[in-house]
């Protein structure tokens, strides 16, 4: 059963703002949507994952020192900068 | 012959010279993209410039590659260097990447002359290219149909003649719906056929970039050209496409499979169309072979829980610091990137943020997650024991044809459930193409799936071609654009 509670709770890790009127129609779609993912529940589950199966595993290679981007060109997307670095003001 | 040795031809023989061809895809945009909205951003400029320097190669007696001077597009979340890159989301528009992804250095280098990036659902999230921060892109048949989604816009300029060929990505079907919708060709590669840095990011685990073109042929040298290992992407294998060489092979005794729960729920168009091409393959000498497949009735949850989950880590990076979108009115950093993030992103990419942080939390976990990453090994095995039986898996690509505009929106569960075709094949990591097939009462297009082994890329194609040889009245074209 998915809450309005649970709704802005998930919200606040996702770093969503939920409009108070919007809070019960998502409630309600996610609870839908939830019910959906539902389904699986009742699946056979047989231990074996998939990252078994496919043998994956990580993979590494040599840590090998290479040419990076220019901080200006980094900084070009930036909507605020200051003296190389991004700006983050605490007020507007 | 395919559109692109259509046009190496032309520029070849110099019946049309690389600045003149692209001339007239210019003004063929300028004239439809009002009314089907495929190109968001065209980069007239840039593709001249490229149109010039393939034409000074041919004028000094230089040969030229295959993909060279031949008019193209990418969709809108594949990075191309100091050209904007938005995903169609609010939240990205100004963002100039500051370098290519690798499959647009590649062609870049082959000269390929991009004529601008394509529309698309907005974070490739969606089914009918509707949730677009800038409005959907229509349907080359009828624009008053939805070109499919995400990777709408690529289909329908391809559709439309406004580009030769387009790249797009595929998580969940994003390839192949758009391209059954529109009646041309998609094909979704093996999961590590193809390099995905520089894709922006939905579902790492089931991301793929692929071609969508008019035919077979050109999907198949579109393929071998992207197919490389790339080390900035390490699930990238490296087997190489070697595709193109291996058309037209004889596939008398191939053994073409058919799983009963992939007809289920399929309207009825859809479905005989299909069963069609399964005659046409049998008068070709192929082998029909009818089986269950039960666990593909998990894919579609399980597709939805993975991919959102993804997401919701993925799209964490959009915090209105580095790049994109940023509010204008805050107090403190907290609440700067929650307007951001509100502002920034549309409702279909928030819901699916949320339900990826739901299913990732702690108490929901064990139940969502970690149950969908062991059914989806449960639909890798399925997988795994019906290629003992057959070859190559037909199937519909979508189980309806294009809707109407607006119609997607209303209902998501409804929306999702025109996935569940294209999701098992994400899932299990396997390539797909979707080819023509037929046209329903209205006149709008069907779709058919062909589905391989991993790395089956060139036995699917070659299946496909083969269909295209057999059946080319359903490779219809439409008003628009360039007629070669």
């Amino acid at each position: 059963m998915v809450t309005r509670e649970d709704v802005e709770n998930i919200a606040l890790l996702s770093k969503l703002f939920v409009p108070e009127e919007e809070l019960d129609g998502l409630t309600k779609s996610m609870q839908e949507i939830i019910d959906f993912a539902d389904t699986i529940n009742n699946a056979p589950t047989d231990g074996e994952d998939f990252d078994d199966i496919n043998n994956l595993s990580n993979v590494f290679r040599e840590d090998v020192v290479v040419e990076s981007y220019d901080t200006k060109e980094i900084l070009s997307n930036a909507p605020e900068q200051a003296e190389d670095h991004f700006l983050v003001r605490n007020r507007e | 012959m395919g559109s692109i040795e259509k046009i190496h031809e032309m520029l070849v023989s110099k019946e049309c010279s690389c600045t003149e061809l692209t001339k007239s895809y210019l003004d063929e945009i300028e004239k439809a993209n009002g009314e089907l909205n495929a190109y968001v951003n065209v980069t007239g400029d840039e593709a001249l410039k490229t149109a010039e320097a393939v034409d000074k190669k041919i004028a000094a007696g230089e040969e030229i590659g295959m993909l060279e001077g031949v008019p193209m597009t990418l969709k809108d979340n594949i990075s191309t260097k100091g050209i904007e890159t938005t995903c169609c989301s609010k939240i990205l528009t100004g963002y100039k990447p500051i370098y290519n992804a690798t499959v647009w250095e590649t062609l870049a280098g082959e000269n390929a002359v991009m004529l601008g990036k394509t529309n698309m659902d907005e974070f490739a999230m969606g089914s009918s290219c509707e949730t677009s921060y800038f409005g959907g892109a229509m349907n080359p048949f009828d624009s008053n149909y939805v070109s499919g989604g995400s990777s709408g816009g690529v289909a329908s300029a391809v559709g439309a003649n406004i580009a030769a060929y387009g790249l797009g990505s595929d998580t969940g079907g994003s390839i192949r719906q758009p391209a059954s919708f529109c009646g041309i060709v998609g094909l979704k590669p093996t999961y590590g056929a193809v390099s995905r840095y520089g894709l922006i990011a939905y579902a790492s685990s089931l991301d793929q970039i692929g071609p969508i073109t008019k035919s077979v042929e050109d999907a198949s040298i579109v393929f071998d050209a992207i197919s490389k290992r790339d080390e900035r992407d390490s699930t990238s294998k490296g087997f190489g496409g070697d595709t193109y060489s291996k058309l037209n092979n004889d596939i008398k005794g191939m053994k073409i499979g058919i799983a009963k729960e992939y007809l289920e729920g399929i309207r009825d168009d859809v479905k005989e169309a299909v069963l069609k091409a399964a005659d046409i393959y049998k008068s070709m000498g192929a082998e029909i072979v009818y089986f269950d497949l039960p666990e593909l009735k998990f894919a579609l949850p399980v597709y939805y829980i993975i991919a959102c989950a993804e997401a919701s880590s993925n799209l964490g990076r959009y915090d209105g610091i580095r790049f994109g979108y940023k509010t204008e009115h805050y107090n403190g950093t907290h609440d700067m990137v929650c307007r951001t993030r509100s502002e920034g992103f549309g409702e279909e990419v928030k819901r699916r943020i949320l339900l990826g942080t739901y299913v990732l939390s702690a108490g929901y976990y064990d139940a969502y997650y970690k149950k969908a990453q062991n059914l989806r090994g449960t639909i890798v095995k399925a997988f795994n024991n019906a290629f003992e039986k057959c070859d190559v898996i037909l199937a519909p690509t979508v189980p309806m044809t294009a809707f109407e505009k607006g119609h997607a929106v209303s209902d998501p569960i409804e929306t999702y459930l025109t996935d569940i075709c294209t999701v098992p094949v994400n899932i299990a990591g396997l390539p797909g193409v979707s080819v023509p097939c037929g046209f329903n009462a209205k006149g709008m297009p069907i779709g058919m799936q062909l589905i391989g082994k991993s790395f089956g890329e060139a036995e699917i194609l070659n299946a496909a071609y083969k269909y295209q040889q057999a059946a080319a009245e359903n490779f219809k074209d439409t008003k628009w654009g360039v007629k070669l």
